[in-house]
């Protein structure tokens, strides 16, 4: 019987630079992800024409939509960041739909998701400065009293770290319970089927449960992060 | 689970950030200039031009409701035209008819005039004629009763005078 262990992500090589820095599977898989993001919309998106063919129908329609949704959230000002927006969606959203497929999901990774928050809270920062001016900026962290600065710098830090841990805590649960769940069940098979190392009842109920910790989890934050990401810039637009 | 694989700790926070970073980096830029920049360039590109042929087909449109207009007033000025132009001709020839009619009548009035003249004169004629012979028939009546000869001329200028004394007035009777 095999005992359920659950870890981070695998080291696959180590540059041997600055006493060794490690290359995981996250980046690896994301690698991966990235290639297979990228030659979908090129192939989405190569040989466009006026009369559009039913591939670059698909991409003018997600293109389309995901300029309407923009323009919901942060109106028309919001339309230089679709290009980001509609990236870290398609990331988000396979990096995590990608543990379906036995890879190591690199949104369970924390770095992944610190990093992806790390950008928006930069974004946020950068567009208070641009919008407002350095000092319109430090201005608003006094507002509306300078008693509350404290509370408004803990609120703006809590922003990235609420974000990241979001979208990590809800595909690293889905990994673990996927895992226990696997663990356990065969563990069951061997006990009813008296040592016997066929997968039986881990046949059909962790592909329901992954409708819901996979598909459902993956689309949901992946979502959330962006809508997030947008609120958050657009709060600073004024 | 095979030995000797290495593992990351399940949360930590190391250099995969900064990989991710960089990840994430390029897929942007890759995704900007290959896929949005352009899918979008031709989403507005073509609404420009559907814009376009909206425009123009409204303005062709305006177009021909003004030609149409432009026409439907100019077909019945030459209607009208025409009606003025077949009344001009009837009235001409009208006049026309008229002058023709009243020429024939003038002729013909002329004629008959003519040849009331011509009838007149040759019964003039006729009547100096009648005298004449008359006259000389008297002489040589008056010869033959007479029996004596007198100069023709005499006896001539003599009945002339006794015809112009007197008979003229009976023979106008």
């Amino acid at each position: 019987m095999n005992g359920i262990e659950i870890n981070g992500p695998k080291i696959i090589w180590e540059l041997p630079i600055f006493g060794g820095i490690p290359i995981t599977e996250t980046v690896v898989n994301s690698w991966l992800i990235m290639a297979i993001i990228f030659f979908t919309a090129l192939w989405l998106a190569h040989d466009l024409k006026k009369i559009p063919s039913k591939r670059q129908v698909i991409a003018e329609k997600l293109v389309t939509m995901l300029y309407d949704l923009v323009e919901q959230t942060m109106g028309k000002r919001g339309f230089s960041f679709v290009p980001y927006i509609g990236t870290l969606f398609a990331f988000s959203l396979l990096s995590s739909l990608s543990g379906m497929f036995g890879l190591r999901a690199p949104t369970a990774d924390y770095n992944t998701t610190l990093c992806w928050a790390l950008v928006t809270f930069f974004l946020v920062q950068y567009q208070g400065i641009k919008n407002k001016g350095v000092g319109g900026w430090l201005h608003g962290f006094i507002e509306p009293m300078p008693l509350l600065l404290p509370l408004n710098l803990v609120g703006e830090i809590a922003n990235p770290i609420s974000l990241s841990f979001r979208h990590y805590g809800n595909i690293a649960a889905g990994l673990v319970i996927t895992s226990l769940l696997y663990g356990g069940l065969s563990a069951l098979t061997s006990i009813i089927f008296g040592g016997l190392q066929i997968p039986i009842l881990q046949l059909g109920l962790p592909a329901i449960l992954s409708i819901y910790f996979d598909v459902f989890t993956a689309a949901l934050q992946a979502f959330i992060f962006c809508m997030l990401t947008m609120v958050f810039i657009s709060g600073n637009f004024e | 689970m095979s030995q000797g694989d290495t593992y990351m700790s399940f949360l930590s926070i190391d250099w995969t950030l900064v990989f991710m970073l960089c990840n994430t980096l390029i897929l942007f830029l890759l995704m900007k200039k290959f896929f949005f920049k352009p899918v979008k360039k031709m989403i507005d590109s073509r609404q420009k031009e559907v814009e376009n042929i909206y425009e123009e087909a409204n303005k062709a449109n305006s177009d021909a409701q003004n030609l149409k207009s432009e026409y439907e007033k100019h077909l019945a000025g030459a209607r009208e035209e025409a009606n003025e132009i077949v009344n001009l001709a009837q009235k001409r020839a009208q006049t026309r008819s008229d002058e023709i009619i009243k020429e024939a009548h003038d002729k013909s009035a002329a004629m008959i005039a003519k040849a009331d003249e011509e009838i007149k004169l040759e019964r003039t004629k006729v009547l100096n004629d009648v005298k004449s012979e008359i006259s000389d028939m008297a002489v040589m009546i008056a010869q033959k009763v007479v029996e004596k000869d007198i100069n023709f001329a005499d006896h001539e200028k003599l009945i002339e005078q006794f015809i112009d004394g007197v008979g003229d007035t009976a023979w106008k009777e």
